[in-house]
């Protein structure tokens, strides 16, 4: 019984394009208790980090899904003909993480904080689809409010936002003062 | 003299006035605590004072920050009645300010590092995703296709429809309402198997003309999905609604 759900569950992860919810397997696998389906995720998750296999497993963003492994890196660059992939300007990469800490937060809010006019930056992280809009301040001028996405987990191989770096991993590295040319 | 020759930075390196300011504190080892508000000042102006002209566009949040700085240092010139302990250093809001700004910059930081780690990892999402139906590569076709294919059909039609029944009247008014509400129904049409369909002649031509109507007015778009696959009529998407 347990084999069949585990390979339901690694065809369900097969085919998904975003990461696949604990949620969302078990709705479709309603007839498996919770316990179950844990375990077999755990089950393919580990097949698939022992066996010698050139995919794996990740989770991102509360979800499941394939990636190949870094090794293999250069050889999929080459069938997909890409140098590199463009990495986040060191600008968009603040902003990001200013959002990230401090979420929800208003462009005003995000520039005041960073020192710096940040709507051109923040309209790019929108189009990358890495923060969104979400609502509204109840304040003066009403001004949009922003978050970061799933996406913006994914992109990170976050799982949630309580896996940003926390405030001992910033610190230790503010004493390293690597970040500091 | 050394130290002086470090500092030959340009103002363009740093994501702006607060890490310049960070940048400073750091190389001057200074305690982010108990800034010495005139010579970091002094600093500071002088990295201002490298560039030539300053752009407002991009400097003045430089300034503004010199302008903070400036002020603050005022505010500690000033006399005060008491001092209690309450009272707050005027530099506070500046280096909570710092503190904060120093966080997220270490969080980028590490960030980083997890970005490169991720950028060897590819996932299925990360191919292009599948273009969606209104996506697909089209190619316009022009009024020349449309009546080629258009006569091929009315040769067809006239071999099969050799009695000639007077029949109703078709008014190009209900024919283009009809094909519109068609169109919002079925969200595309095909012209051949349309024109196919069409009881006579006449009514096929009203139907053409109607066609022809309607992508001259740009509610409508002809287009063949590849060279020599049948033509499809759709909605245009402004015209939806």
């Amino acid at each position: 019984m347990s084999t069949r759900l585990k390979d339901v569950i690694e065809s369900l992860i097969f085919v998904s394009l975003e990461p696949l919810t604990l949620e969302k397997i078990k709705n479709i696998c309603s007839e498996f208790a919770e316990m179950e389906i844990k375990e077999a995720i755990q089950e393919i998750i580990e097949n698939y980090a022992s066996n010698q296999r050139g995919i794996q497993i990740i989770q991102a963003a509360g979800g499941y899904l394939f990636s190949t492994k870094s090794e293999h890196d250069q050889w999929v660059r080459r069938l997909l003909r890409m140098e590199q992939k463009n990495k986040l300007s060191r600008a968009a990469l603040e902003t990001l993480a200013t959002v990230a800490y401090h979420q929800p937060m208003t462009l005003a809010e995000i520039s005041a904080l960073r020192g710096v006019d940040s709507t051109y930056t923040l309209k790019t992280l929108l189009q990358k689809k890495l923060v969104k809009i979400t609502g509204r301040k109840k304040s003066p001028g009403r001004p949009l409010i922003y978050r970061t996405t799933d996406r913006f987990l994914t992109y990170f191989g976050l799982n949630s936002l309580s896996d940003l770096p926390s405030e001992e991993e910033i610190s230790k590295i503010l004493d390293e003062e690597k970040i500091f040319e | 003299m050394e130290e002086a020759r470090e500092y030959q930075v340009n103002l363009e390196v740093f994501q702006g006035p607060l890490d310049l300011l960070l940048f400073l504190i750091r190389k001057k080892k200074i305690d982010i605590h108990d800034i010495p508000i005139a010579s970091i000042t002094r600093e500071y102006l002088d990295y201002l004072d490298r560039k030539e002209k300053i752009n407002l566009e991009r400097e003045g949040e430089f300034l503004l920050i010199a302008a903070l700085l400036i002020y603050i240092k005022s505010q500690m010139l000033l006399p005060r009645e008491t001092l209690t302990e309450e009272e707050e250093d005027p530099r506070k809001v500046l280096v909570d300010h710092l503190l904060e700004y120093q966080k997220i910059k270490a969080a980028s930081a590490l960030l980083r590092e997890k970005e490169d780690k991720q950028m060897m990892l590819w996932q299925r999402t990360a191919l292009p995703s599948l273009p969606s139906k209104d996506e697909l590569e089209l190619t316009e076709v022009s009024l020349f296709d449309l009546a080629e294919v258009f006569l091929t059909l009315m040769k067809k039609k006239e071999q099969e429809n050799i009695r000639f029944i007077h029949g109703k009247d078709y008014s190009l008014e209900v024919k283009m309402k009809e094909l519109i509400d068609f169109l919002k129904e079925n969200r595309y049409l095909d012209f051949q198997e349309y024109f196919d369909h069409q009881e006579s002649i006449e009514e096929a031509l009203v139907s053409f003309f109607c066609l022809l109507e309607l992508i001259k007015a740009r509610i409508v778009i002809a287009v063949q999905e590849t060279l020599f696959r049948s033509i499809k009529v759709w909605l245009r998407q402004e015209a939806r609604s």
